[in-house]
């Protein structure tokens, strides 16, 4: 394949817009969130949330750790500003007094992107859910804000089957509260 | 009155108590006592555990005590199944204001007291075990001067036996004492609440019919205690009952039903469901005759339109929870009859039966002819069980049986499924019924075979999430089942209220109707627009039984 002039400049323009995308992912987002309750949108089937995330390079990776009654889980996933994420155990918290599973076996696709002027990731999963007719897609676009001074997350999940979005808001857990 | 004159018409009143008990069921005299809330240890427990154990032993010939329980209490139906009794069987009640009273009227069917230690709470269970057998009142120290008024002597005193020993070795010392001269075919499982504050109200009944009494847990991280209980299933009879509920705290609902029902037992509870002593000694009235509301014949043939079909279910046990709660009426609503008061509170099923309105349908549960889950039944007792759910089904004139297996649940939540060979079982075994209900959260196990579909939970009412929240996800349910109709089985859990569920209804979207269990049932069986399904082996059990 020959080098064009072309071909060049095509290639310089993907290495700045990487290279945009990878600067600009927001520290800030990282560290562990706790859910303030009274603030948010009802759980249904977990009683308490704390999300834990990190970032590393294009990647951020969310932790959820749930909680219902002495059930603790955990469970991550991943994305990327740079490329679409295909997972076969997406998370996604479901109101679990609903019959709605995750597709055994069903894979999902996100991605990711940070707008805003940086104050915000937005991703969008496509996912398939089991319900009691057989397996259908579910659509989830989530933004996750981070508040001014970093001290809050607001995480805004608008799912393609719910017309009304389901908001989440975190409150930074300090290290020396976490530890 | 002074205090010579009320104790001597008291104790007049006691020598035509003895009398009273040879009187037919219609017509009869009897006595009530009004309790409060209080069941705090250092509170009013000791006295109405004294109580209680006064009413196990009054009653055991014959209904002479009726203790009515505050509207606030879990079984809510105390004062209006009193109301029936008056009513219905013609009892004309005498009111008993004080433990005093009581004493004197019922001190002749005790022949003295145990006393109970108030600082080790097992200890209350093994004197109400000794309370059964012994005919004895249980008393806590500071009660001892009020039954010895009465000229009560002591039988046995608990107190320092039991300091510094597990519940393990405290129910091993009963055991190695007492359990011999127990009925073999029902145990008392007085857990329930523990600690400051205990409700054992169902304590009459295992006292009046001589059951071993404990609190023992079914939860593996107690071996000792979780091999005694197996130890005192081995012995215990084919086709038992074990009444009350599992011990709050120690281990789960969950693990305690798994245990009981692998063993082929049945589970009647709860800890605090009173009165038994008493109602069992009723029968229906004369003439009468257990009458469903169905709104199909049995054969019928129905076609479903597209639509979404909404059907709500109590399976709480009928009797705590929604029935007596606003709105009742308003709303097609299938409840969920614990099919095992035909024998154990006849009345208490007739008075839910008259005041029902056509609106409610009852159903039978919960699994087979008590709580039990399925998954776990052995296979050689799984028919005699059913052919018992029939007949009870039969004499309540039900035609829909609901199931529950909780076994590899969380809760409300997690793996509520059936497995392939115990839907094939129910099939089976039930030739007669409409069609099956499955799950308390939501499940998925679903089937229909010839016109009987099997329809599990697609959504669970939490009585806590907000009604707007309700309202969202049941129109997400409707959104993400799309094909027309959509059969949406809803659970309601005990303590929602029907009103709240009105207004939850005004705001679905889409073609809604809400129909009544059997006609939903029916519906279900034209147009199968669900999958068939069962428990996958490969799905998560959450699970820390044995």
């Amino acid at each position: 394949m020959k080098n064009t002039p072309f071909r060049k400049i095509a290639l310089g323009v993907l290495v700045t817009l990487w290279c945009t995308v990878s600067a600009s992912a927001n520290p800030e987002i990282a560290g562990k969130w706790q859910l303030d309750i009274p603030r948010s949108s009802p759980l249904s089937g977990w009683q308490d949330m704390a999300l834990v995330i990190a970032v590393d390079g294009t990647e951020v990776e969310f932790t959820h750790q749930m909680r219902w009654r002495r059930t603790n889980y955990r469970a991550t996933n991943v994305v990327d500003t740079s490329k679409t994420v295909t997972s076969d155990a997406f998370f996604r918290v479901e109101q679990r007094h609903m019959a709605v599973y995750p597709t055994k076996g069903g894979l999902s696709h996100t991605t990711a992107e940070w707008i805003d002027a940086d104050r915000t990731l937005r991703t969008e999963t496509q996912t398939m859910v089991e319900i009691s007719q057989g397996d259908v897609p579910m659509r989830i676009t989530s933004e996750y804000r981070i508040g001014e001074g970093a001290e809050t997350l607001t995480w805004i999940a608008l799912r393609s089957s719910r017309d009304r979005p389901l908001v989440y808001v975190f409150r930074k857990v300090k290290e020396k509260d976490s530890e | 009155m002074n205090r010579f004159m009320r104790t001597s018409f008291l104790a007049i009143l006691a020598l035509i108590i003895g009398s009273a008990s040879a009187q037919a069921n219609q017509g009869r005299v009897a006595w009530v006592m009004n309790f409060d809330g209080d069941w705090n240890v250092a509170g009013g427990l000791p006295e109405k555990a004294m109580l209680i154990s006064l009413q196990g032993l009054a009653n055991r010939d014959a209904p002479r005590l009726y203790i009515v329980h505050p509207p606030d209490f879990q079984w809510e139906i105390t004062g209006p199944v009193f109301e029936f009794y008056q009513r219905k069987h013609h009892v004309d009640f005498t009111d008993v204001a004080t433990a005093d009273d009581a004493l004197t009227l019922f001190k002749q069917y005790a022949k003295g007291y145990v006393v109970w230690d108030k600082t080790v709470g097992a200890s209350l269970n093994v004197a109400f075990t000794i309370a059964g057998l012994e005919d004895a009142v249980v008393v806590s120290a500071d009660l001892i001067a009020l039954v010895e008024q009465h000229g009560l002597t002591p039988i046995d005193d608990l107190r320092g036996r039991y300091t510094d020993m597990s519940d393990a070795e405290i129910y091993q010392d009963a055991y190695d004492r007492y359990w011999d001269r127990c009925i073999k075919d029902a145990v008392m499982l007085m857990g329930g609440h523990r600690g400051r504050v205990m409700q054992p109200a169902m304590a009459d009944w295992g006292i009046q019919r001589k059951m071993f009494f404990h609190d023992l847990s079914a939860n593996p991280i107690h071996p000792v205690e979780l091999a005694l209980t197996k130890r005192l299933y081995e012995e215990m009879e084919p086709g038992s009952t074990v009444f009350g509920w599992h011990p709050y705290g120690k281990d789960t609902e969950e693990q305690a039903t798994t245990l009981l029902s692998g063993y082929g037992f049945k589970m009647e509870g709860l800890h605090n469901l009173p009165n038994l002593s008493f109602n069992s000694q009723f029968t229906f009235t004369e003439g009468f005759k257990f009458t469903n509301n169905h709104n199909v014949e049995r054969n019928a043939v129905l076609q479903a339109e597209e639509k979404v079909y909404i059907c709500f279910v109590q399976s709480d046990s009928i009797g705590i929870g929604v029935w007596t709660k606003p709105g009742r009426g308003l709303l097609p609503f299938g409840w969920q009859v614990t099919m095992n008061w035909s024998r154990y509170s006849p009345a208490a099923l007739e008075y839910f039966h008259e005041s029902a309105t056509p609106n409610d349908y009852f159903i039978g549960g919960l699994s087979g002819p008590g709580y039990m889950y399925p998954n776990h039944i052995p296979a050689d007792r799984f028919p005699l069980l059913m052919e018992e759910a029939n007949d009870l089904m039969t004499l309540l004139d039900e035609r829909v049986l609901e199931i529950m297996d909780n076994s590899a649940a969380d809760g409300n939540v997690g793996n509520t499924d059936l497995t392939k060979e115990t839907v094939d079982l129910y099939y089976e075994n039930f030739p007669d019924v409409i069609g099956f209900l499955n799950g308390y959260g939501p499940s998925r196990t679903r089937d229909l075979r010839d016109t009987r579909p099997m329809i599990s939970y697609d959504y669970y009412i939490d009585p806590k999430r907000p009604r707007e929240a309700v309202t969202n996800d049941l129109n997400e349910l409707i959104k993400l089942n799309a094909k027309r109709p959509y059969f949406l089985l809803v659970h309601v859990r005990e303590s929602n209220d029907v009103n709240s569920l009105v207004e939850v209804t005004k705001n679905l979207n889409g073609p809604v109707e809400i129909v009544p269990v059997d006609v939903f049932l029916k519906l279900a069986a034209s147009n199968k627009t669900y999958t068939t399904r069962y428990q996958d082996p490969d799905e998560p059990k959450h699970f820390e039984g044995y």
